[in-house]
């Protein structure tokens, strides 16, 4: 259930990348997969450092401050995606 | 074969197949389910063995057996079928007994033999050996006296080390004792060392043992206070027997079937119960016989030379202990018979009798505390054989006969409902192009449901459900093919041209979308659970059949009229008023709808998180019952039996349908065995009944689901959307170009997503239908993607100076009527399904309705932006923008030239071979718009109108500065005549011959001999 939040949250978050110019590295898609890569990743990291141990969370796990574990994951990734799409753009030139 | 005759041979093969199918309706029973007709249901999931591993020879075995049970119940019709990789699904119709047929259908009479002494386990973790009778009873070996009690006895054998035979299925690849990869390592206990007993729900004695760890916890058992659990694994090779029945010593009958007395034993059984042969009850009557029931049986040809090998070795071992003062009886060495777990005898073998081993051309017997009837029942369970593997019931299901025909009702109308609005959709919206339509559908539900009797399909409800849906799908085919033939006949073609072209184009887009959908349903059939399954079969055959009647048979009859009074005024086809065009920038709001779906998801995500998903007793086991009383009674009542019951927890909700009335309630508890569910409808029938003969509960049904059961339909889900996702993406990719694949899975993600978004905030309970539904939502909602998909892969290559936003733009604009159209017409079939269906069928509604209204936005709000941000990425496009705003100052929504003219050119296509003697295809000719074209692009209307030419650079006028609308004269664009772009596309002009054409070669005057190349 945990990742089912997790990944809707990064798949949120993604959709307002469209007000971003697109610099990103591989475009909309590269911003879509660091989104969502990125909310998984640190929602594993965030939850497994307070249970413990490096699991998803279940059911019962899962409330709305697991869902927000999220939101810091898809920003960073979207953020990585970005600037390595402009780090990649100004090689280019 | 021309094209008339081609028409009125198709339409004489529909209507010979429409009156076979009419005969087929009349004549042939329809195959009903459970569902619908009443009945019990078992769902097994396999489990292997120590001996014996799960493979589809194993499953299939068990199935025979299985079916020879059920054979011997007596029950007509059943149905006995392999359901996903594990399961087995056991449907019997008109039994109202679940008790009974799960005791005889899924007994495991897992039957071995074991050469007891050198088996037996001492205190050290070593076979005691035919020298310590304290271990292995000696005289009365496998009686409960010498046994130990199952807690000692797990101590015992825990100390045993693992122990890999050959045959034994731990040796499969990645079992280890950590159970990484799910195998069966061993079994395991959970004791109370405090106070030295066994540790298990219900507090009883005699705990079974444990495939995992976890499982020692399953159903949220926690120990009692003050305990000291401790979970023990008893390794693979060893096994814990119950010691037998204990019998009274005087009248010989059982007065206690399962003690708590168990033997340790290495477990290496000589034989199985696939070694004998034709097993009969009988009585002892040989000499000294004792008249009691026993069991004979023969032996297979290897199972007589094993027999008597390992009996002549008990019979040599029996002499070897006869030592000096050593009495007979305690020298005899035993041969044990063990079934499900408990020794059924322990015989000795009397060495003086039988110094070579036992022939076993005569077969053998099984004695010792049968009654007849028990000895008459292990006859049959041998007859039947014994399941090579253990089977776990994971669900069973008790319906009414009422209720299912309730059921069935209620499918029927709300099926009859949805065709009748989608055909008043059909007539109103497309006139005489509708009712064709209305005929390919009514040809289109005479196939199907001939199909299904012909076959025969079992009708379910999820069944009927896919029906319905594939009524809405046959529906579509036609109108994105009218649609595209009215768009033909306003774009200057005849009526019979327009009709050709307009199938020949819609062809590829109708056949990508139903290939999809039909790969979707395969993958559905193949992997999904027994549900799943009725759903996936017919939303598969629906789809082929649709190919069928809404295309070829419809097109035969259009082809046939195309030339009649009816169809000669385009008004007929409701092409008659020009198409209304849509000229919002549609890439330029993507913004705000992305924004919107990503609200939208946002609150999804946080009811995810705050309220869960309402997961049914599908995914979270346990027992349903749902009844309606002869009397009113009230829930406080129907409370109070289930407590007294021993269901205090239990929650009755009032039920009501149009089966069971208003009397109905629904109880909701832990989950219950079928004899448990047999005693609650007992105490039922007792409190609000009448007498013995009159119960107090009518239409009773129940469904108990065990805690796997939800995990096996969420396990086959998930590798079903993945494998879908994987096929879907690899055809679009084959299809299509590989980028527009990736838009597909967004937007597909998208959907599913919002869907269970939705069911999260609603808290509407996700059941196995739910699943069902956002599986087909896969499937589905790809449908109206693949058809905006298809008008901007045709679009590409005829704008080929527009920015990639603006052929979406306008893809989108000439295929939104049809998108809205098609997604409204399948919505109707649902929605009946919603307001008209049972249960089940409203599961089924709810999710399919809000998947494919996410499914018909996200094709367009979301698919389409995806891919167009993507592709403009690509060099070319990123050119041809860069050119746009050099020459305009920024992109406009669409793309037109001077004078509102599109900036289309005509790609080349296909030439099709001409036939000699046939008058070119219609579809062939050229329209109004196209010579337009053509002469625009010759360039010749200026000299046509004035003498004088006509500027011929091509503008971008819509909505860009200086060039007001789409429809603008583009007087200003004309003005600035910008440069080439060496790096543009070729534009019309290039296409033109820049020089005038050379004067034709003078040929010489001199006559054409005509008899040149012929004989003389």
């Amino acid at each position: 259930m945990g990742m089912l939040g997790w990944v809707m949250m990064g798949l949120a978050i993604w959709h307002f990348t469209i007000f971003l110019p697109d610099r990103f590295w591989g475009g909309i898609v590269g911003a879509f997969v660091g989104s969502l890569f990125g909310a998984i990743i640190v929602g594993l990291i965030i939850y497994g450092a307070k249970v413990g141990a490096l699991k998803v969370p279940g059911q019962k796990a899962t409330d709305i401050a697991v869902v927000l574990y999220a939101v810091p994951g898809a920003l960073l990734g979207i953020a990585a995606v970005y600037f390595e799409g402009m780090r990649r753009e100004h090689h280019a030139r | 074969m021309n094209d008339r005759r081609r028409n009125i041979f198709v339409l004489l093969l529909v209507a010979g197949l429409f009156a076979a199918s009419i005969a087929v309706i009349a004549l042939m029973p329809t195959k009903l389910g459970l569902d619908l007709k009443g009945g019990v249901q078992l769902v097994y999931q396999a489990r292997p063995t120590a001996q014996s591993k799960v493979d589809p020879e194993s499953l299939e075995r068990s199935i025979d057996i299985m079916r020879k049970r059920v054979d011997q119940l007596g029950v007509a019709q059943p149905e006995i079928q392999r359901s996903g990789a594990q399961e087995i699904d056991v449907d019997l119709p008109d039994v109202s007994n679940a008790q009974r047929a799960e005791a005889e259908v899924g007994k495991t009479a897992q039957l071995y033999f074991y050469d007891w002494e050198p088996n037996v386990i001492g205190p050290t973790g070593k076979p005691a050996g035919a020298t310590e009778p304290t271990v292995t009873g000696g005289a009365a070996a496998g009686t409960s006296e010498a046994g130990l009690p199952q807690y000692q006895a797990v101590l015992r054998a825990a100390k045993r080390p693992a122990i890999l035979r050959k045959t034994a299925t731990t040796l499969e690849p990645g079992c280890t004792p950590q159970q990484e990869k799910g195998c069966i390592y061993g079994s395991w206990y959970l004791i109370d060392t405090a106070h030295e007993k066994m540790l298990c729900s219900g507090g009883k004695p005699i705990c079974q043992p444990q495939e995992t760890e976890q499982d020692l916890y399953a159903d949220g058992y926690k120990p009692p206070a003050g305990s000291k659990p401790k979970a023990v694994r008893v390794n693979p090779g060893t096994i814990l027997l119950q010691a037998r029945p204990v019998e009274s010593p005087k009248t010989g009958k059982v007065t206690q079937q399962s003690p708590n007395s168990f033997y340790v034993l290495n477990d290496e059984p000589v034989l199985t119960g696939a070694d004998i042969t034709n097993p009969q009850q009988g009585f002892d009557e040989g000499g000294g016989g004792s008249g009691a029931p026993n069991v004979n049986f023969g032996f297979t040809s290897h199972g007589k030379q094993v027999f008597q090998r390992v009996t002549k070795e008990i019979a040599h071992r029996g002499q070897e202990a006869q030592l000096p003062g050593v009495s007979k009886e305690a020298a005899q060495q035993h041969f044990a018979v063990a079934l499900d777990g408990q020794l059924i005898t322990a015989p000795s073998i009397d060495y003086t009798q039988y110094p070579e081993g036992i022939d076993a051309t005569q077969g053998s017997q099984i004695s010792g505390g049968f009654t007849i009837t028990s000895a008459q029942a292990l006859a049959d369970e041998l007859q039947s054989g014994a399941l090579p593997i253990r089977l776990e019931l994971i669900s069973n299901s008790q319906v009414s006969a009422t209720l299912g025909k309730t059921a069935l009702h209620q499918g029927l109308v709300a099926g009859l409902i949805g065709f009748a609005v989608v055909c008043m959709f059909l007539l109103l919206f497309y006139r005489v192009l509708g009712m064709i339509a209305v005929g390919g559908l009514i040809i289109y539900g005479a196939y199907f449901f001939a199909l299904i009797k012909l076959i025969p399909i079992t009708l379910t409800l999820p069944g009927i459900a896919g029906l319905i849906l594939t009524i809405g799908i046959a529906a579509d085919a036609n109108i994105v093919i009218f649609e595209r033939v009215k768009e033909e006949i306003r774009g200057g073609r005849s009526i019979v041209s327009g009709i050709a072209t307009g199938y020949t184009r819609g062809f590829a887009a109708i056949v990508d979308a139903n290939v999809v959908t039909f790969m979707t349903a395969f993958i559905l059939f193949a992997l999904a659970t027994a549900e799943v399954k009725g759903f996936a079969f017919m939303l598969g055959i629906g789809t082929m059949l649709t190919l069928f009647t809404a295309v070829l048979a419809t097109r035969a009859a259009l082809g046939t009229m195309g030339r009649t009074r009816l169809m000669s005024h385009s008004w007929a086809l409701g092409a008659g008023k020009p198409k209304r065009e849509w000229t919002f920038d549609f890439m330029g709001a993507s913004k705000w709808f992305f924004s919107l779906s990503g609200t939208i998801l946002l609150i999804g995500a946080l009811a995810i998180g705050g309220k869960g998903l309402n997961f049914g007793i599908d995914f979270k086991s346990g027992t349903r019952i749902q009844t309606a009383f002869v009397r009113p009674v009230t829930s406080a009542e129907v409370s109070a039996v289930m407590s007294a019951e021993g269901y205090p927890t239990a929650q009755v909700q009032k039920y009501s349908s149009k089966g069971v009335g208003g009397s109905g309630y629904q109880i909701s508890t832990e989950k219950l065995k079928p004899t448990a569910v047999h005693e609650v409808k007992s105490a039922l029938d007792t409190k609000f009944g009448g007498g013995p003969n009159s119960p107090g509960t009518r239409d009773f049904s129940s469904t108990s689901i065990g805690p796997t059961f939800g995990q096996t339909i969420a396990n086959s889900a998930v590798i079903a959307i993945i494998a879908s996702l994987l096929v879907i993406s690899a055809y679009i990719a084959l299809r299509f170009e590989w980028k527009y694949a990736i838009p597909v899975l967004i937007a597909l993600m998208h959907d599913l997503l919002i869907t269970s978004g939705i069911y999260a905030l609603t808290g509407r309970e996700v059941t196995s239908a739910t699943v069902a539904a956002l599986l087909t939502i896969l499937g589905y909602s790809l449908y109206d993607t693949i058809i905006v998909f298809d008008r901007v892969r045709e679009n590409v290559p005829r704008m080929p100076r527009a920015a990639f936003s603006q052929i979406v733009n306008r893809s989108m604009s000439e295929v939104l009527t049809r998108s809205l159209a098609t997604s409204f017409c399948t919505l109707l079939p649902v929605l009946a399904l919603l307001l008209f269906g049972g249960s089940t069928l409203k599961d089924f509604a709810f999710a399919l309705m809000v998947g494919i209204a996410s499914g018909a936005y996200s094709s367009i709000f979301i698919a389409s932006p995806v891919l167009t941000h993507w592709k403009e990425r690509e060099g070319g496009y990123r050119q041809r923008r860069a050119r746009i705003v050099r020459e305009l100052g920024a992109v406009p929504a669409y793309a037109t030239a001077i004078g509102g003219a599109p900036v289309d050119v005509e790609p080349e296509r296909k030439k099709r071979r001409s036939r000699r003697g046939l008058a070119e295809e219609p579809g062939e000719q050229i329209s109004r718009d196209e010579f337009r074209e053509l002469v625009q692009d010759l360039d010749v209307d200026g000299v046509a109108q004035g003498g004088k030419r006509a500027p011929t650079s091509v503008a971008q006028s819509a909505g860009a500065p200086g060039a007001p609308n789409g429809d603008g004269d583009g007087a200003p664009a004309s003005k600035r005549a910008p440069t080439r772009d060496p790096a543009a596309d070729l534009t019309p002009e290039d296409l033109v011959l820049k020089q005038a054409p050379k004067p034709r070669e003078k040929r010489s005057r001199r006559p054409r001999n005509k008899r040149h190349g012929r004989s003389r």
